[in-house]
């Protein structure tokens, strides 16, 4: 051992006060250090070193964090919530390769038409990804644990918000990632975000009323009529990605937003129908 | 018996199925065994309990709680235990993280408490050995283990089983009734299943569904007794009864109206609940 845990910091642990993260390092370094282990039978009476090792074999069944949720309680988020936040079911490696590789493609693609005024390939699909994540990622269809969580007192909308968080953080940073490449654009390849937001609020908020499958999929389908009519009367940029676009985009946005937090209890009241699972 | 759980007039209907057609009944502590044919209506009603879906009318309460507000529907969450028909796992999570992720969405948040709990309730299932496995490394019963572990997080006062025996090795179902009759003392469990076995090891009272509506509700006693005088045995399958069959033994043992003279045999469990359907067919033929 290079190092021991300093001796106020023993004693605080005996007596139950030592805090995370310094707790966490403690019960990891102590189970391996005969030393320290001394150190701490003889600081403690026998009653608090039994309630100590049991802390600490219970320490030791602990999941161990994965990399995403070990950064998420490192940057304060709540221990409960990384771990909900990490088990976002479309947060999988298959469904992030595929978003990657359709960006990759896209990119490339855009990249070999330069002589147009707007990456509109880029732009038309990126704000579909996050859309189609956050579908993805609750419903009966999608989420394998959806019949446990659904009867959870978590509160469904509180659940949702937890997940659309973590899909949007992963989505819109793939497509921040996707834009740099895309540099002789400048800020004109950052056009998809606000309609990003705008279709995936949006979709939300249609959901209590259509379903987690058609409300996504009539904005997504929704948003690709509305760009090719768009496209079909004017060849330049299309109107969603000019500064008048990206304001209504926003107020989209904001309205789908305000209409979501009215409609949060829906979520909880009346859970999605089970009618094609029965 | 004191009444936990209570239910009135409950109806829900796909498309022009009813699946619940004014559906009554009340529990009390210990295991109520729910028996019904496929379509019976028995998962509908356990998803209605468990506040899963809602019933297009009728109300009901579990523990005195009524889940026709957001308060009274948390408070029902708070005091639930439900096992799905098909539970869904996150494929990649061992039986810990599992359990420690239902916990989680019971808004068990302290996480020095939340794990000692996760540990209790996979040493009451006999999964302790295997809680840092993969649950896709797991057999189909261990997995059925860890999902009744999950629903019994947090000690509910009312737990829903939906068909938990199906699939399982005679084995195996051994092992699972005798956790689900532990976890039947002291609070009120409602059993869903296919298997007449289940009910007669393991419940106090048997509610029959049939068509979305109760067809019977009584005790286990109670509904064998249905068949009482309608059980033969022949040396060959009466056209007549409703339901024949060779037995191990060689000779066949007929369920319905015996013929004059016929050699009674003591009635099951099975034959009362085959009578009670076949009186219900008998009421749709005419």
């Amino acid at each position: 051992m290079t190092w021991h845990v300093a001796e106020d910091d023993v004693r605080a642990y005996a007596r139950g006060e030592l805090a995370p993260p310094m707790l966490w390092s403690a019960d990891t370094h102590i189970a391996r250090c005969a030393e320290c282990r001394d150190l701490l039978a003889s600081v403690t009476d026998p009653v608090a070193l039994d309630a100590g090792w049991e802390r600490l074999d219970a320490e030791l069944d602990a999941p161990k964090r994965g990399l995403v949720e070990s950064l998420l309680v490192r940057i304060g988020v709540a221990d409960h919530t990384a771990r909900l936040l990490a088990a976002t079911p479309v947060l999988r490696r298959s469904w992030l390769g595929a978003v990657v590789a359709l960006l990759v493609m896209t990119v490339l693609v855009t990249n070999s038409l330069k002589a147009a005024a707007s990456p509109t390939l880029f732009l038309g699909l990126a704000p579909l990804l996050p859309l189609a994540g956050v579908a993805l990622s609750y419903g009966p269809k999608f989420d394998p644990t959806y019949e446990m969580t659904v009867v959870a007192p978590l509160h469904g909308f509180r659940l949702l918000m937890i997940r659309t968080v973590a899909v949007l953080v992963a989505g819109l940073g793939l497509n921040g990632l996707a834009s740099l490449a895309l540099p002789e654009y400048g800020l004109r390849a950052l056009a998809w975000l606000l309609p990003a937001l705008a279709l995936t609020t949006t979709g939300l908020a249609l959901t209590p009323r259509l379903g987690p499958v058609l409300a996504p999929s009539l904005v997504g389908g929704g948003w690709v009529a509305f760009l090719v009519v768009a496209n079909s009367m004017h060849g330049g940029t299309l109107a969603p990605f000019t500064p008048a676009g990206q304001g209504v985009a926003a107020a989209v946005a904001a309205l789908a937003a305000g209409l979501l937090y009215l409609l949060r209890d829906r979520f909880d009241s009346r859970p999605t129908a089970f009618g094609d699972l029965a | 018996m004191t009444t936990t759980v209570s239910a009135a007039g409950l109806s829900l209907r796909y498309g022009s199925t009813h699946a619940l057609d004014d559906v009554s009944l009340r529990l009390g502590e210990g295991v109520t065994g729910l028996l019904g044919p496929n379509g019976a209506g028995k998962t509908t009603l356990l998803r209605v309990l468990a506040t899963a879906l809602p019933a297009d009318s009728g109300a009901f309460t579990v523990l005195g709680h009524d889940p026709g507000t957001t308060a009274g529907r948390q408070a029902v969450r708070r005091v639930l235990g439900y096992l799905p028909q098909t539970p869904g796992f996150h494929p990649d999570f061992t039986a810990f993280e599992f359990v420690d992720y239902v916990a989680i969405l019971k808004e068990l948040t302290d996480r020095g408490g939340r794990h000692r709990e996760v540990r209790r309730v996979l040493e009451e299932v006999d999964l302790s050995d295997v809680r840092g496995k993969r649950i896709k490394k797991l057999s189909g019963g261990m997995r059925q283990r860890v999902a009744l572990a999950a629903a019994l997080v947090g000690d509910p006062g009312f737990l829903v089983l939906d068909e938990p025996t199906v699939g399982l090795d005679p084995e195996q179902r051994m092992r699972f009734r005798e956790l689900i009759a532990r976890a039947g003392e002291g609070r009120t469990v409602l059993l869903s299943t296919h298997q007449t076995e289940d009910v007669a090891m393991l419940c106090h009272r048997v509610v029959v569904m049939a068509g979305g509506t109760v067809r019977f509700d009584g005790t286990p006693a109670e509904l064998t007794a249905r068949a009482a005088g309608r059980v033969w045995s022949g040396t060959e399958r009466d056209p007549a009864a409703m339901a024949g069959w060779r037995t191990g033994l060689g000779a066949f043992r007929n369920v319905g109206d015996p013929p004059p003279g016929a050699e009674l045999v003591e009635p099951t469990l099975e034959d009362g609940y085959l009578i009670t359907l076949d009186g219900m067919a008998a009421e749709v033929a005419a």
